[in-house]
């Protein structure tokens, strides 16, 4: 039998090398899933952006009730579905009673991405109840003056890439911001305590 | 010479097959977090996720191409979508990387040998354009 010359042995080789393995194979690295509760007094001013549903949204509409408030983005993989999950807790632990005086909002830190469309979608996934919960998005600039009120930090990485402060935050009536929990799991029966201890101040 | 242009082009038509550094870092981006640097189940994140992510090794192999295409794509539970992020090559990327993890450590059918070469190099979505692509109802998020 007639032994292959360097024209097909050398092209054979270099597919023997084969393709680089994954550099991150085994490398894990571990996330901070801590979450710190701080009391807080701080004034949330008034604003306007657009819903799923792409209607507008007034936040003064929401006077009169405590509002709990996450910022995420849809195609984070890192810790908005965690901060999502909690939320939907708080929702689901409210009573039905409760739940005509406590809204949540969920505000994109992503707005190239996050759509109206993109954020209905979102929200269907994690089986959200749109009666007392809307999914904020709008303009950068709009967006900004929220984020600056509420001391959430964004940087953007990439396209769907954003780092944020995995910030939850409990508005009360008087549109005063009491609570934040900074961190990616806050305990969402933490959470309805102070949402509770809310209801209970006029 | 003959022979060195088509073992040439057998090895360029295979290198595109292999894992790569660009899956690698797609997926140490988009899914390390919750589906661990092997696809367990078991990142950094998934024990604080309401539902532990799959084992790929477990469930990859009862899903063809275009279902998990789509799952990437649209999302499941709390799994982003990433239709609006990534392009559609890189949807195939990430999906050629779902499909090699669930490879390691078991034995392989031996149409699975073949396939992540048709998932390299045809774009076509035969699963639909047969029309035996629809998820089951019991598997939509």
């Amino acid at each position: 039998m007639k032994v292959p010359g360097w024209h097909v042995l050398a092209p054979l080789a270099i597919l023997a090398l084969g393709t680089p393995v994954g550099a991150m194979r085994g490398g894990a690295h571990e996330l901070e899933l801590k979450t710190e509760r701080r009391a807080v007094h701080v004034r949330i001013n008034d604003f306007k952006l657009i819903d799923q549903s792409a209607k507008p949204f007034k936040f003064e509409n929401l006077s009169g009730k405590v509002v709990v408030v996450s910022f995420s983005y849809t195609t984070c993989s890192d810790v908005c579905p965690l901060i999502t999950s909690a939320a939907r807790q708080v929702q689901l632990g409210l009573s039905a009673a409760e739940r005509e005086s406590v809204y949540l909002l969920t505000v994109t830190t992503d707005p190239e991405i996050d759509s109206p469309e993109v954020l209905a979608r979102y929200a269907k996934r994690y089986g959200v109840e749109f009666a007392n919960w809307s999914f904020l998005t709008g303009t950068e600039t709009d967006l900004q003056k929220i984020w600056k009120n509420f001391g959430v930090g964004v940087k953007r990485k990439g396209r769907g890439l954003v780092d944020h402060t995995p910030l939850t935050a409990i508005v009360d009536r008087n549109r005063q911001m009491r609570y934040v929990y900074i961190g990616p799991s806050p305990d969402p029966k933490r959470v309805l305590t102070d949402v509770r201890a809310l209801l209970a101040q006029p | 010479m003959i022979y060195f242009v088509v073992v040439c082009a057998l090895v360029a038509f295979c290198l595109g097959c292999g894992r790569n550094e660009r899956m690698d870092a797609l997926y140490a981006q988009r899914c390390f977090n919750c589906h661990g640097g092997e696809g367990r189940g078991d990142g950094p994140l998934a024990s604080a996720l309401p539902a532990r992510p799959p084992d790929f090794r477990d469930t990859v192999q009862k899903h063809n191409n275009s279902q998990i295409r789509r799952v990437i794509a649209e999302g499941a539970g709390t799994m982003p979508a990433f239709a609006p992020v990534l392009s559609p090559a890189e949807i195939n990327d990430m999906l050629q990387m779902v499909r090699f993890l669930s490879r390691e450590g078991r034995e392989l059918a031996w149409w699975e040998k073949f396939d992540t070469l048709v998932v390299a190099h045809c774009s076509i979505p035969w699963e639909t354009v047969l029309g035996y692509d629809q998820v089951p109802e019991q598997a939509k998020p």
